[in-house]
């Protein structure tokens, strides 16, 4: 039975890997200009190709980004699913992402508007900020109310009011340059360029390292408070660094691709299903990678069905996400029934 | 011979305000302490305070000599194991799974049992009589299988002092028997202290060496079992007529 788990560890783990290394490859091919895969590997030997542009300028950084936030998105969602013991919890729905995009908008619209440049460890900071402030509103709602879905409603209107607060920000703001946060602010993967690429890596990847680093405390975290506890679980300092890493990882990704919905919600859910374990050690990477093939693919999709015009990320992310959690609230609730 | 594990003056209760004052407990290592009383007499709080899930209100716990405030995380994990009454959220977890958690204080920085741990986790599970469900999912067990698994869990933890709430509630007769003699056996071979709830006088007057008796907010008795179990007396702690449970006893 044990070697048959691992097996299947196994198995998913490369599945995902492989998956994930073709999505990349797609996502680099496929577009308003096709371009094949033997262009790519002369694009990478140093060949001067024509499209040698599109590919490393454009496509290439857009992909990464896809990867590498699509990966942080659904580690935070998985965080915020542990850390609340809830299944429907996520960055989106909790109204962290809002607060991070309401706090971004706001500097960036201060700083372009005195001619600034903004740079991304700027940007960085500011969602984190915006995210920390709803996550702090959640907590001190989640204090008062034991109850789910209270919760979940409570994130909910957070999130429509740092819309909201965004939108109005955003309009009155008026200049051409501004005039495309509107973009970013409903979410997209467009515009990331290469400058942003190293600080957005760095960034994750320390968040992953730190996760890993606390897997078996979050497993023990997942018997209950009193069993971890009992198990010599630091709490307060547990759900502390939970939170921080949350808030890291969803505002790297808005802070460079706007809010993404039900990524970070419904990822891990998938994931799970296909490893049969919930053990953080399984989880935590899994979902990453989860994570990162998702973004790839809605991407794909939000650039090319009615190319040349591109949809927003979030809408492409809904279509599949929605109805994954539809389905876990449906099973929940046959479960709890039985 | 000294004590192993002791109160001093110890009030427990909750957010500041006392539910049962002055209880002093003395146990040798090897000893097994059943606190007996009415539904919400603070049976609960009491072990719970003992575990260090509740802050004592006033008092101390003493272990080994060494006050518990004194002593780390770490080393509280490998010396009391706990077995709540409350369910546990494991969505797919293995009986395994949920049994390795008990070696959380042995594992290293990840987590994953070596040899040793595996080890500690079979001979566990035996003991409980869980080996065949080991690879069943936790969360579609019956109570009582849930409750032996956690016990195994518990045991694994190899603690000095396993605190138990009511741990036979869901058990059948055959395994709360087994319960008994199970508990007899990590007594004997691991000098393992015992201080629990349950609701079955029966088994508490077979099994404890010390019986605590809990009634409206005071320890109204405490003693061995033939001191406590006299004529009279049960009938008075639960405010019925002896007549209604001879039968019972």
């Amino acid at each position: 039975m044990q070697s048959d788990r691992r097996m299947r560890y196994l198995i998913s783990f490369l599945i995902l890997g492989i998956g994930m290394v073709m999505l990349l490859i797609f996502n680099i091919c496929i577009g308003s200009v096709r371009i094949s895969f033997g262009e790519i590997l002369r694009s990478l030997g140093g060949t001067d190709i024509t499209n040698e542009r599109i590919i490393w300028d454009i496509r290439f950084p857009r992909a990464v980004a896809a990867m590498i936030l699509g990966g942080a998105l659904s580690l935070s969602g998985y965080l915020l699913q542990t850390f609340f013991r809830n299944p429907i919890a996520g960055p989106f729905v909790l109204g962290i992402s809002s607060g991070a995009k309401m706090v971004v908008a706001i500097v960036m619209i201060f700083l372009m508007g005195r001619a600034i440049r903004v740079n991304s460890l700027t940007l960085i900071a500011a969602a984190f900020v915006g995210s920390m402030i709803s996550m702090g509103f959640v907590l001190v709602i989640a204090g008062r109310v034991d109850k789910m879905s209270t919760l979940i409603v409570s994130g909910i209107m957070i999130g429509y009011i740092c819309s909201a607060v965004t939108e109005i920000l955003i309009t009155f703001a008026g200049d051409a340059e501004i005039v495309n946060l509107h973009n970013w602010s409903r979410g997209s993967f467009s515009g990331i360029s290469w400058d942003n690429i190293p600080v957005m890596s760095v960034v994750v990847l320390l968040a992953f390292i730190m996760t890993v680093m606390i897997a078996k405390q979050l497993e023990a975290y997942t018997l209950g408070d009193s069993y971890a506890m009992n198990l010599g679980v630091n709490l307060k300092g547990l759900r502390a660094l939970m939170v921080i890493l949350t808030g890291i990882l969803s505002a790297s990704v808005v802070a460079f691709a706007g809010p993404v919905s039900f990524v970070g919600i419904a990822v891990p859910h998938l994931v799970k299903a296909m490893m049969k374990s919930a053990k953080p050690i399984i989880m935590i990477p899994a979902s990453f990678l989860g994570g990162g093939i998702s973004c790839l693919l809605c991407d794909l999709i939000a650039r090319t069905l009615i190319a040349p015009t591109e949809l927003s990320i979030s809408s492409v992310t809904a279509v599949f996400g929605a109805p994954v959690v539809l389905w876990v609230m449906i099973n929940r609730n046959r479960k709890r029934m039985s | 011979m000294a004590y192993f594990i002791t109160t001093e003056k110890m009030s427990v209760g909750y957010d500041g305000h006392p539910l049962i004052e002055n209880i002093d407990i003395a146990l040798e290592k090897g000893e097994i302490l059943t606190l007996i009383g009415p539904n919400g007499a603070g049976k609960s709080t009491i072990l719970k305070s003992i575990a260090g899930q509740l802050k004592l209100i006033d008092g101390r716990v003493i272990i080994d000599g060494k006050d518990k405030e004194n002593i780390s995380r770490d080393e509280m994990a490998r010396t009391m194991a706990v077995v709540w009454t409350d369910r546990i959220m494991t969505e797919l977890m293995t009986c395994e799974e949920v049994v390795t958690t008990g070696r959380y204080p042995y594992t290293g920085r990840f987590g994953i049992p070596d040899k040793a741990d595996r080890e500690a986790v079979r001979e566990a599970m035996e003991l409980t009589h869980v080996t065949e469900i080991g690879d069943a999912y936790f969360d579609k067990l019956s109570d009582g299988q849930k409750q032996r698994v956690m016990l195994a869990r518990a045991i694994c933890q190899e603690p000095d002092i396993i605190i138990l709430d009511e741990p036979t509630s869901y058990l059948d007769i055959r395994y709360k028997l087994e319960f008994l003699s199970c508990l007899q056996e990590l007594k004997r071979k691991k000098d393992l202290t015992v201080i629990m709830s349950l609701h079955e006088l029966e088994l508490a007057g077979k099994i404890s060496d010390k019986i605590l008796c809990i009634k409206d907010g005071y320890v109204d008795r405490c003693g061995s079992p033939e001191e406590i179990f006299t004529k009279g007396y049960i009938g008075e702690l639960f405010g019925i007529s002896e007549e209604n449970f001879l039968w019972y006893l």
